[in-house]
Order: C-alpha cells, then structure tokens, then sequence
C-alpha cells in the first residue's frame, strides 16, 4: 500500500481527502478559538483542583496532575521532541500498539478528548447532534487547534471501532495524515486474527514510513518487555485497590492510567512505583481515601476521558469509592502482557496483535461474552456493592450492552445503575441526585443483609 | 534479551528431562546397557508412543507394532498380541491421557528440537489455517482406520491375502518416519551396521517428514494413528488439563503458543476440561497464561501445576504456598 501524505504532518492538506472540514477553517472566530481554548484549560484546572482538595491523596499524584495538565510540561516536553525530529503519534483506541510506535522511533499519545467546550465546534459543523461526545470533542478540539496536544502529532492512529471512531478518523485527515485500521468485529474464528494481524503489519509499515527508520526485531522485544513491565507495575497498583480499605480513589488510579497514554513509559513506571511505596505507607497507617463506610462501587461503561472524570466525581462525592473500573481509558489500558513463544518478527507482530485484539471487551465486538464474565470475576474478587454503567450519549454500543449486563448482574443479586451523560455540566446535580440515591440503596441493602443474615 | 524471557511457571525443563531419561532408557544399548533391552520382562510391555521397533536395543515397542503385528497373524495369537496389549494401553491412555505423545515419545523429543532449532534461526512457524487443521486431523483417523483394515485383511486367511503378507504386514510402520529416522540415527552412531538398506518408501516419508517438520510445528504428531487412537480415549482422563473459565480472559495467548493447535483451550468456557483430542498436556499452555490459576494440569481434583500472572522477580517458592492456601 502506499502512503497517502507526506510525513511532513499538520501544514500538509490531504489532497484525496474530502477537505469539507479544512474549507471551513475560517468558518470559526479567532474569539470562538480563544474561548474554547480557555474552557478546556479551565475544565482540566478545575478537576485538578478538586481531586487535590480530596482529603486523603498520596502526594506523589500530583506529578501525575502535572503530566495531564492542559499545555503542560509533558506538551513542551512532546513539541522539543518534534522539534528534535522525533515524531509523534496520536491514538484513538486502546486497541493501538504502543510498543509498536516505540519501536519505531515515535511516541505514542492518547488523543480522546474530554474537554466540554470543544464540542460545540463539532456540533456547528457536522450536523448530526446525537454523535457521541467524545469523537466530537476531539475532532472540535482539532478544528479550532484549542488544544496543544492536537497541534503536536505527526500521525493518527483510528482503529475503525464504532461508527463514530472511523468517521472521526476519517475526518482527521483534513489535517494530519490518518492510518485507519480494519477492525473485525466478530470476534470468532482464525481469520478475524490474521485480518488483525495484517493491519499490524501496514501500522509497522506507516510507521516506518513515518520515522524514516525500520522496526528492528531487537527494538520490538525492547518494547514489549518495558510495556509488560509498566503492566505489572500497574498491576500492584491495581491491587492497592482490591483490599478492604484502598488509599487510592478511582478517579486518581484512573488519572494515573491515562497518564501512561501520553508520558514517557519509564518516568511513568518510576513515578507509579513511587506511589505505590507511599500507598503501602498510607495503608499502614489505616488511610483510607472514602469516607468512613463508602460502598464500593465499579465504574463501567463508556471511556471516561480526562478531564470529563465528572461521573466518577459525583459517584465518590456521593459517598462511595471506585475500586475497579472496566474501561478503556482505565484498568483496560493496562491489562493484558504481551507473552512471545518466539522471537522471529513475524511471531512477535502475532503476540502484539493478538494481545491487542482478543482479550479486548469493547463492545463493538460480538460475540463479547467476555465482558460480562470479566465484570462477574471483578465484582466477586473485589467485593463490589453495586455497579455504576456510565454512557456517553450516543454511545449505542454501550448503551446496548448495558441492558444486558443488567439482566445479568439481576441474576447475581448485584445493584446496577446506568448513567446516561452528555460532555456538558449542566446534568451534574441530575446525576448527582441519582447516584445518591442508588448510594444510599447499597448501604441500605448492606444493613438489611447484615440483619438478615443473623 | 530479558523481554524473551518474561514468563509464568517453568514445565519445559521438566519435561526436557524426562524425554532426556526416555530416551536413555530406549537407547540403553548405546551406553553400555546392552542386556537392557533383552529383559522377556519388559519386552511383553507395549506402551503408547514410547518407543520404537526400529531401534535395536529399545526395551518396549510401540503398541502399534504390536496391535499390526497381532493382527496380521491372525486369530490364533489375537489375544495375547491385540487385546491384552489393548487393554493395558487403553488403561493407560485413561490414566494419563496423551501424556506419552509430549513427555516420553523420543520421536515428539526429534520434533520438539527441530522446532527450537526454528527458533534459534528467528524462522516464524507455518500458521495453518482451520480447514487444513481439519484436514490433517481426518488424515490421522484414516491412518489408523486404513493401517487396521490391511493388517485384519491380512489377518483373516479365508481372504486369500497371506501371500501380499510380506509386502503389506506392518503397513504402518513403512510410512512412519520413524523407521528411516532411528535407523540412520543407529547408523551414524555406529549401532546398526551401514549395510542395512532402508527401502524406498522410509526415505520418502523421513524426507517428507524433515521437510514438512521444519515449518509446521509437531507435524508428525498431528497425523499420527496411535495419537488418533489416544485422541479417541482421551477425552476424560485421570491426568488432565483445567480451566477455570472466570479467570480466562479470552486472550487467545493458549491457542497461540499450542504446538498442535488445540482449539479447545481457548474456545471452551463451559466445562473445566479442556485437553482431549489433540492435547499432548505438554503444558506450554500453563507456561504462558498470563492468569493467575487459570489454566492447570491437575490429577484428578488435584492441581499439580498451574499459571500464574507473571511478574518481575518473584521467586517460584512463594507462588507455590500461595497455590496451597487458595484451596
């Protein structure tokens, strides 16, 4: 296959591409783009400030705060490797290899965005309002350059995933040049891997193109051994959160997690290990980060993408603690190694794209029969009270999914509530009321069946 | 490289060993344990796939040696030859499933090492594709089915076919590998004397088999007749291969690795058996579930190894109390 652009990045328009998008570039007000731009640094400042304000947090965690901070050190840190001719690599999906973009040379970063204020844009101009928020607010966020992430990548990573994904994708190469990825989508047989691994190979392929420098055997075992360490380091960070009374709050672990998206995966893996020193220091000394008898609950669902943490927010304000989370923008990230049988390349690329294919439980799968299990797995080991399903509206997938997560976790007798939530503030105290009340529920519940188990 | 080796339980140095001591025993003659292999005792002994007639001074031969030959003499020695063997073998089979085809068989040893020497050369494996699995697999039950059918032929002198006897008895053993492999190998090592001729057909099929092995992993075992007749019994075995479906996050790692492609293992979320069939129970499975307790070869309800979540130091002993105190 051949290359579509340039490698050049941002300043060269894609001449095969519709350009509907790029034609319109003027269509936004210089104030419009000031405005936006100063919402999202506004959003990110505020959800910053209200975890710091949380009365237990491990101090380490404000160098997680730092790496997501709006046009922070990580940005300046990202435009200087440009500079330096290093290339960077956004990603869509969980579901893109980083070891695969290490090994070329680049970096990889998680482009989602969470930012409210940048969906307005999308909806100006795309025209169909019911759009999951979150495509709309990175392709926003890219149209009117409102976040300096988005102004720093040299290529783009889409998985065609959902509908939204793959249009998102497509659209994005209005600006930089897109490497859209065949996902199968029934997940059955021998034939959906070895699709799979044939993207993986023209991923490598555009990589290389990229960087000017191919994937070498040697450099693809070195990245897959330093992610399956980053893997087992956040594995024991996970595990702070399965005791009885976790130091850290979902919102924090979730924070962490993405972070691992966008930082440099050996200060990262430093930095967790930091952390999970002072957690055992604060679970030594009986810190708890819920309230005194928060109920502990599973967030589920759609991504929930720094900095829109406002549904894991309300549901720890509202007396309960996140001990798992089933998400592509947490515990999902990190959850699978990558385990080599043998170290030709071609068995390396099946190792990577199997990993990356077969255990995920989007729900753009079928059959994902998995996911339920994983969830029932996660609700026994973890004492779980209640389960929170949290979905972007628009989100069809999960919102299908979620009926029948329901009827499941009926049958275990676990409390399940789904959340329906759009990129805007103006449902907080909505939600807010209801994820009391099913709060209240789970402690209600804990009390009747202490009483009638005597 | 240290990322090569980042990986659960160790079961293949174990495993190594005692297809090492198979071997030694099977080839006593070649360290001076000449009378070995002339017990009466043990010659009566027919396991599955632990030896081979073709090596001068193995103790055992195969079962299937013995089941063609019985066969081929007709009803006059069926019992002492064919049935007897039978039953024990069957007993066995039930015992330990296709234990013999991973852990003893000197030739899945041969197999095993052609595939490291791949490794070593950085050479990908042959992916095969479902269909040919399944063709591969109706070819191993038409091996024994056709092999049975000519020696019982044979067999039965009404049919008039003692006279094809010496060209068609022991027809199995004309197409296996084996033959032209030992017999070389016996050769060069100075055992068999250079003056034995292999006939025509061994070269074929050892070529066959070389050429074939290199890229397709444990080729041999995936049509052999008595791996077919195994495969038919073992499907419940006292030693067997568990799967706790939780903890399986359907990751496909099992599949990818099995060197006789054995799609139960991750295709299963029902029952807790997974072996059978094809399932040599050579454990690389439990070696890389990435899983704590996930997958385990168990004896019965006891679990005798399983996988665990690999980590960067931890040290063999603490997994195993860990193991202990679940249950």
């Amino acid at each position: 296959m051949v290359t579509k652009t340039g490698s050049e990045g941002v300043s060269v328009p894609n001449p095969r591409s519709s350009r509907y998008l790029r034609d319109r570039e003027g269509y936004f007000s210089d104030e419009q783009k000031e405005r936006t731009f100063k919402e999202s640094r506004k959003q990110s400042q505020n959800l910053r400030n209200r975890l710091e304000t949380r009365p237990v947090r491990a101090r380490t965690l404000s160098y997680f705060d730092d790496v997501m901070a709006f046009g922070g050190v990580r940005i300046t840190e990202l435009a200087e490797f440009r500079q330096g001719g290093g290339k960077v690599v956004g990603t869509l999906c969980v579901m893109v290899p980083a070891e695969l973009v290490g090994a070329a040379g680049a970096r990889a970063v998680r482009m989602c965005s969470g930012h409210y204020e940048c969906v307005h844009p999308a909806n100006e101009l795309l025209g169909d309002a019911g759009l999951c928020p979150l495509v709309k607010s990175t392709l926003g966020a890219k149209m009117v350059s409102s976040n300096p992430l988005m102004d720093n990548l040299d290529m783009v990573v889409g998985p065609a995933t959902c509908d939204g994904k793959m249009k998102l994708a497509e659209m994005l190469e209005d600006w930089v040049p897109v490497v859209m990825l065949n996902v199968p989508r029934v997940k059955v047989g021998d034939t959906t891997s070895r699709l799979w691994l044939e993207e993986m190979k023209y991923l490598k392929h555009r990589l290389e193109d990229l960087t000017g420098r191919p994937v070498k055997r040697k450099n693809l075992a070195r990245e897959i051994d330093l992610w399956n360490r980053v893997q087992v380091i956040w594995g024991q960070l996970s595990s702070m959160r399965s005791g009885p009374r976790p130091p850290i709050s979902g919102q924090d672990a979730m924070l962490v997690a993405q972070a691992s998206q966008l930082d440099d995966p050996h200060r990262w893996s430093k930095k967790v290990g930091e952390l999970v020193g002072e957690l055992s220091e604060m679970s030594a000394r009986g810190e708890f980060a819920g309230e005194a008898d928060a109920a502990r609950v599973l967030l589920a669902g759609s991504p929930v993408m720094f900095p829109n943490f406002k549904v894991p927010s309300i549901v720890e304000e509202s007396g309960a603690l996140i001990v798992h989370d089933e998400l592509c923008s947490g515990q999902r990230l990190l959850s699978d190694p990558v385990m080599l049988d043998g170290s030709s390349m071609e068995e390396m690329l099946v190792a990577l794209a199997e990993r990356y294919f077969f255990p995920c439980t989007c729900p753009c799968f079928s059959p994902n029969d998995e996911r339920i299990l994983r969830l029932k797995e996660n609700i026994k080991n973890l004492h779980v009270e209640g389960v929170v399903f949290h979905t972007l509206r628009g989100c069809h997938l999960n919102n299908l999914e979620a009926t029948k997560i329901e009827l499941e976790l009926r049958d275990m007798g676990v409390p399940f509530m789904k959340v329906e939530s759009e990129y805007d503030e103006g449902d907080i105290e909505q939600v807010r009321t209801r994820v009391e009340a099913f709060v209240e529920m789970i402690k209600a519940r804990r009390h009747f069946n202490r009483n009638s188990q005597r | 490289m240290k990322g090569l080796k980042f990986r659960g339980r160790a079961i293949r140095p174990w495993r190594f060993a005692l297809q090492i001591g198979a071997l030694i025993f099977l080839l006593g003659g070649a360290f001076g344990l000449r009378s070995f292999g002339e017990y009466p005792a043990l010659r009566s002994i027919f396991l599955p796939n632990a030896s081979c007639r073709y090596l001068n001074t193995a103790p055992t031969y195969c079962f299937y040696y013995t089941l063609q030959d019985g066969l081929t003499a007709g009803a006059a020695t069926i019992w002492v030859e064919v049935i007897i063997v039978l039953l024990i073998v069957t007993l066995l089979i039930l015992l330990l499933g296709r234990v013999w085809c991973s852990w003893l068989c000197p030739f899945g040893l041969v197999q095993e090492l052609i595939m490291d020497l791949r490794n070593f050369l950085k050479i990908p494996p042959l992916r095969l594709k479902w269909s040919h699995l399944q063709i591969l697999d109706r070819v191993k039950y038409a091996l024994l089915f056709f092999t049975v059918l000519i020696s019982i032929s044979i067999g039965i002198s009404e049919l008039g076919l003692a006279s094809h006897a010496t060209s068609w008895s022991l027809p199995f053993c004309q197409v296996c590998p084996a033959k032209g492999f030992f017999t070389i190998a016996q050769q060069v090592v100075g055992l068999e004397s250079s003056s034995t001729r292999l006939p025509l057909m061994a070269w074929i099929m050892l070529s066959i088999f070389l050429v074939v092995s290199f890229p397709i992993k444990m080729f041999w075992c995936r049509v052999c007749p008595m791996g077919a007749y195994m495969s038919l019994l073992s499907k419940k075995s006292y030693l067997w291969l568990e799967k706790d479906p939780d903890k399986c996050t359907k990751c496909r790692i099992c599949l990818r690795v099995c060197p006789v492609d054995h799609d139960r293992v991750f295709e299963e979320m029902e029952g807790l058996d997974v072996g059978g069939r094809d399932c040599t129970l050579c454990g690389k499975c439990i070696e890389m579930c990435p899983e704590d307790g996930c997958l385990s070869l168990s004896a019965g309800s006891r679990r005798l190894v399983s996988s665990r979540k690999p980590d960067l130091g931890r040290s063999d002993a603490s997994t195993g109390s860990r193991d202990r105190s679940r249950k």
